[in-house]
């Protein structure tokens, strides 16, 4: 085989191929039965999953601050949903003093730049 | 070494430097201490803070952090029963029964001086190994180092619990990330799917953060994200006498040496880490035992033997990732990326060519367990009372971070979509059964090992070199004895299984 770009990627790539193959022969041969699965709460891990894909596509857009804080209020508010006037509060003061927090130490004491919203300008 | 060692504790008892690490510390003891998030996960919430600092003040941090989250995780697994991290189990065992058998206080504070000593017994090996073990890898070529990588690699496959097959295809799959974009030898670009931007590689931190935070923190929210660990509502009463746990622990020199000296084997070996290295630990306590029938129900040795071995532990990892460049578990491996930021090659050469760092992180890892020391010593009641922050409040700040930290990278929102994606790959790997360790060291290594394994045969054609090169040689020996132990570990382990289950039908 010729020593080239193409040299590592082949052998780690077959490797691989066999590795997969062993585990789909041993899938097929072990004799045991799959435990009963626990009642877990996948739709949460879905929506979780969801509401971050939004906030690192809306990122560029709306800028670092609005997308940050209202990923912050939406995932608060999806994992504890707050009761009456007292629960929104909560959701508001966290994702307010987070955002301020996080973007003040960024990008006044790191210098961090972090991004501003094409949309927003902001 | 000592007077570097001496200049490097003097160095770092400057403010400048005295700050991150106190900061990373108290950090540290609080993440720690928090169930449900882990040591790697705190270190990675830290991260972004650092890239605006002094490589040394970062390393100092994350320093901090490692020492301040061994010890942080004690005090949830003596006073609320529930390990604050993975490494933090075994001293469930006995710390939670003897806190409440109404000796909280003396449960507590064994834990924290064994922590402290097992962590200084640790620094004594740190000091004195890395320097000669560096100087050992120097004298690798090409043949030596791709099979160092590749029994790093096999060992991690071969430990972890689920089957490892699984294992060995994780580090696979870790080491296909790395072929993606970049040809590190030829530079050439390859696989690039078009995407300009991949021409450079998949950066390994944004894998490595997406991949470890998502999959702790979504399996956590699919547990059901909402209850925070049960509060003791009455104020426990924390006083004892130190000159007398002290003394407990003392008292018993054997165990205090033995459990730190697991610890260390465990951190020099890569990417295990502490969670194996505690539970270790204290089945060796066990078994040294006289009366190995009172473990679990509050005696000392059980919390000596966790404790002392999981901050051992942290020191054996720094001497791996600090003599060989290969890191002995994830908060190493986010510290190699520090480094890599900071435009600083790790590896044997790492030593002679930084010795004023390489010395600061010794003097950083010495002088982090008195400050951890005096931090619980003011302030243990309020780690309890941090303890209690809702995780729904947690959670969406730790990801905020992620997002901060892969995006401060590469200035770009190309190495936070890699965390996004890597997040999901995280999480499904865990549901599938496919250790993150592994993938996690095959990203890192993979293009160490191309490069080695390219070099070596450019040099010289003949492919036995790998076996005939008597260092060479003894490493991939040792590669395939511990893939031939993990499988007899794994049929030893099915077969306990299987009787176990047919004495108990229920199960």
């Amino acid at each position: 085989m010729p020593i080239g770009p193409g040299y590592y990627p082949r052998i780690v790539l077959a490797i691989t191929a066999l590795l997969a193959a062993g585990v789909v022969a041993a899938d097929f041969f072990s004799r045991k039965e799959q435990p009963k699965p626990r009642q877990l709460n996948y739709g949460m891990v879905a929506a979780m999953f969801g509401v971050f894909g939004v906030y690192c596509g809306a990122l560029p857009f709306l800028g670092f601050r609005i997308a940050t804080l209202l990923y912050i209020a939406a995932t608060n508010t999806m994992l504890d949903m707050p009761k009456g006037a007292k629960g929104w509060a909560r959701v508001a003061a966290v994702s307010i003093i987070t955002t301020v927090v996080v973007y003040y130490v960024f990008e006044r004491y790191l210098t961090v730049l972090l991004p501003r919203g094409r949309w927003t300008d902001f | 070494m000592f007077e570097l060692l001496g200049a490097g504790i003097v160095g770092m008892l400057h403010v400048k430097y005295m700050v991150p690490l106190f900061i990373g510390s108290l950090i540290g003891v609080v993440g720690g201490a928090l169930p449900g998030i882990t040591i790697t996960m705190t270190v990675i919430v830290v991260l972004p803070f650092t890239f605006g600092l002094e490589p040394l003040q970062g390393l100092a941090c994350m320093i901090g952090v490692y020492v301040g989250g061994e010890t942080g995780g004690l005090i949830t697994s003596c006073l609320l029963g529930i390990p604050g991290k993975p490494s933090a189990v075994a001293t469930t065992f006995d710390g939670y029964p003897m806190a409440s058998k109404g000796e909280p206080g003396r449960a507590l504070w064994l834990g924290i001086w064994a922590s402290i000593l097992g962590g200084l017994l640790g620094a004594v090996v740190l000091v004195a190994a890395t320097g000669p073990l560096a100087q050992l890898a120097l004298e690798f070529g090409p043949w030596e180092y791709f099979s160092l990588f590749i029994l790093a690699l096999s060992m991690v496959a071969g430990l972890v619990e689920s089957s490892l097959v699984k294992g060995l295809l994780s580090g696979a799959l870790g080491c296909v990330v790395t072929i993606l974009g970049n040809d590190p030898v030829m530079g050439q670009p390859r696989l690039t799917l078009g995407i300009e931007w991949l021409e450079g590689g998949v950066p390994f931190l944004p894998v490595l953060i997406g991949v470890f935070a998502f999959a702790q923190i979504m399996g956590e929210i699919e547990k059901s994200a909402k209850d925070s660990p049960e509060v003791l509502t009455q104020a426990v009463n924390l006083r004892v006498s130190h000159v007398k746990v002290l003394w407990e622990i003392l008292s018993r020199p054997f165990l205090l040496l033995w459990a730190s000296f697991i610890g260390l084997v465990i951190g020099v070996l890569p990417a295990i880490g502490g969670s194996a290295a505690n539970m270790l630990a204290y089945d060796q306590a066990k078994k040294f035992s006289k009366h190995p029938e009172k473990f679990g129900t509050g005696v000392p040795e059980g919390i000596i033997a966790s404790e002392s071995s999981n901050n051992a532990n942290v020191a054996g990892s720094l001497v791996t990732i600090m003599a060989f460049g290969i890191p002995g578990d994830a908060v190493t491996a986010v510290m190699l990326g520090a480094l890599t930021i900071h435009g600083i090659q790790s590896g044997p050469l790492f030593i002679s060519q930084n010795p004023v760092l390489a010395y600061g992180m010794f003097a950083a890892y010495i002088l982090a367990h008195p400050l951890v020391l005096i931090m619980l010593f003011v302030g243990v009641r309020w780690v309890m009372k941090i303890v209690i922050v809702p995780k729904s409040i947690l959670y969406p700040v730790v990801l905020v971070l992620c997002v901060v930290g892969a995006y401060a990278l590469g200035n770009s929102m190309a190495t936070v979509y890699v965390l996004l994606i890597s997040g999901v790959l995280g999480y499904l790997m865990v549901k599938f059964g496919y250790p993150l360790a592994p993938f996690i060291l095959g990203v890192i290594l993979g293009d160490q090992i191309e490069i080695n394994l390219v070099r070596s045969i450019m040099t010289d054609a003949n492919p036995w070199l790998f076996l005939t090169r008597p260092i060479s040689g003894v490493l991939l020996a040792a590669s395939v004895a511990s893939i031939a132990a993990a499988l007899w570990q794994h049929r030893r382990m099915q077969r306990k299984l299987a009787a176990d289950a047919d004495g108990d039908a229920d199960f």
